[in-house]
């Protein structure tokens, strides 16, 4: 589903962010990223999401060669991806039906079929009775589980997680990566960037290690 | 294609939804375009109007042929037998100097400032006249009738009386080249403006465009709302424009209509010129859409992914 081959990522004026990295990630896999901060986990998550595009060596998505698709092309890849970051990037500006809705009308997706989606979307991460509220009355863990729900609404096939719970505390982190490991039950292929091993326990994961934007190990965790 | 219509729909939705939430800013955009659509369609209504009053003048063109006070009947009837055969005359016809005489006393009766001098005049004063009216409208083809009346033995003088009214229509020419050129300048001034405000809504909206490019919206999903907000700005502003044209239309229309009035013609502005109101919101929403057009490839490209 996901592979690289010899992918390295330098940033204009900058070190080489990701060095001749060569992985293969199946659909319904579970990955955790991991590595001290600036290791590479961010660039490859945007490799991934085809946000940034590789300086050189090839990554395929679904068997499309991202450096060779065409800009116009790039949003409708991006549609197999729910995008969760560290910092949200939820809108202030409207309530949290309206954020999780926002992915449905990209999709062309609208009416009560919307609702009913945004409806199920919110429950799924335990804020149905938050439909009205502004984002940011809530707690951090609810934003981020907001932001759970709008990456999930349009039912992406794979979600990709950049430091999901890096600004939470043990216990709603440990809420948020319950929620992941429910996608993951049900076949979403979730790759996740994290600097703590929280919630890796307990299951069997995938770990991909980076340091200095090679990859260093791969192991499986028990 | 329903996809399609309803992103429209969406966007319209969203931008009007957007100026619900925020009036003021809207409505005064919308007034700025408003008052830069009003002055030159003011200077248009004026300009057409008064062309369509000389334009009017002109249709009555009508040559008068004054005799030689001294001239016989003989004359009068060779002169009525040329007229009669000269090809580009549509009709004429014949006041005598008595006919003159009895017409003017009976208008001076009503008239009390003249009707001393006129009766204290012994003698008719008045020659015999001819008042021709000619086939074309043609100012040179009248010019060319004119001189050649004027050149029959007998008569005394040629006058024909669209002079003033063809120099009238010359500066009427010339204020609607002005009226063009203010039209083009205030429409550039349009484009800056609205563009600008277009360019500001999209900084306000940074956000959004950034999370929605992350969520595979394409270009087009996210330009539309911003391309409708500046035709609905435009669409807006060219009505503020018709309201208030029609508003200082009508304030005019009784000064002109006591005017026309003393000069007893029925003149008055015509109030709702639908053609030219059309034009306006039309050209108003054009530009709207333009300005925003350009302004909106350009912000979207330079709002980057982090």
């Amino acid at each position: 589903m996901i592979k690289f081959d010899q992918v390295t990522k330098r940033y204009p004026g900058g070190d080489e962010a990701l060095k001749n990295v060569s992985l293969n990630i199946e659909a319904g896999e579970m990955v955790f990223v991991t590595g001290n901060s600036g290791a590479g986990k961010s660039t490859l998550l945007k490799l991934i999401a085809a946000i940034e595009r590789p300086t050189s060596g090839i990554v395929l998505i679904a068997n499309q060669n991202i450096s060779k698709l065409k800009p116009s092309a790039i949003p409708y890849m991006r549609r197999r991806f729910g995008l969760i970051f560290q910092d949200h990037k939820l809108l202030y500006d409207r309530n949290c039906f309206e954020n999780v809705i926002l992915p449905l009308h990209i999709n062309g997706i609208t009416g009560l079929e919307a609702a009913k989606r945004v409806r199920a979307a919110l429950d799924k991460v335990g804020l149905l009775h938050k439909e009205k509220a502004m984002p940011i009355t809530l707690s951090g863990g609810e934003q981020q589980r907001l932001a759970i729900a709008r990456a999930v609404v349009s039912r992406p096939s794979i979600l990709i997680a950049d430091e999901p719970t890096g600004n939470l505390d043990a216990s709603y982190a440990a809420d948020i990566m319950a929620i992941f490991h429910a996608f993951h039950q049900v076949g979403v292929t979730v790759i996740m960037a994290t600097h703590d091993a929280l919630g890796m326990s307990a299951r069997q994961n995938r770990v991909l290690h980076l340091h200095q934007g090679a990859l260093t190990a791969e192991k499986i965790t028990l | 294609m329903k996809n399609k219509l309803n992103h429209h729909f969406q966007a319209i939705k969203l931008v009007l939804l957007r100026m619900r939430n925020n009036p003021l800013p809207s409505f005064m955009i919308s007034l700025v375009v408003g008052v830069a659509m009003c002055l030159p369609g003011l200077f248009y209504i004026g300009i057409d109007n008064l062309s369509k009053l000389t334009n009017h003048m002109q249709n009555e063109t009508e040559i008068s042929l004054f005799l030689k006070l001294d001239a016989s009947t003989t004359t009068i009837t060779e002169i009525k037998a040329l007229l009669a055969k000269n090809a580009a005359i549509k009709q004429f016809h014949l006041v005598t100097k008595d006919e003159a005489w009895v017409k003017l006393k009976a208008a001076s009766e009503t008239n009390n400032d003249n009707s001393n001098t006129i009766h204290q005049l012994d003698k008719n004063p008045l020659p015999d006249a001819f008042f021709i009216q000619a086939k074309s409208n043609d100012p040179i083809a009248l010019e060319a009738l004119k001189d050649e009346l004027q050149s029959i033995s007998g008569v005394e003088q040629a006058l024909l009386n669209t002079e003033w009214a063809k120099r009238l229509a010359t500066l009427l020419a010339l204020g609607k080249k002005i009226t063009f050129f203010i039209s083009i300048l205030l429409g550039i001034a349009l484009l800056v403006i609205i563009g600008n405000t277009v360019r500001m809504q999209i900084l306000t909206q940074k956000d959004e465009i950034e999370v929605s490019h992350l969520m595979g919206a394409t270009s087009s999903f996210i330009r539309t709302p911003f391309l409708y907000a500046g035709m609905f700005y435009g669409l807006f502003g060219g009505l503020i424009a018709i309201l208030m044209m029609a508003g200082v239309v009508q304030l005019f229309n009784d000064s002109v209509t006591q005017i026309s009035n003393l000069y007893s013609s029925d003149f008055s502005l015509s109030l709702f010129n639908n053609n030219l109101f059309l034009a306006i919101i039309g050209i108003a929403t054009s530009i709207g859409w333009l300005g925003s057009y350009l302004a909106v490839n350009r912000s979207i490209a330079s709002i980057k992914i982090n």
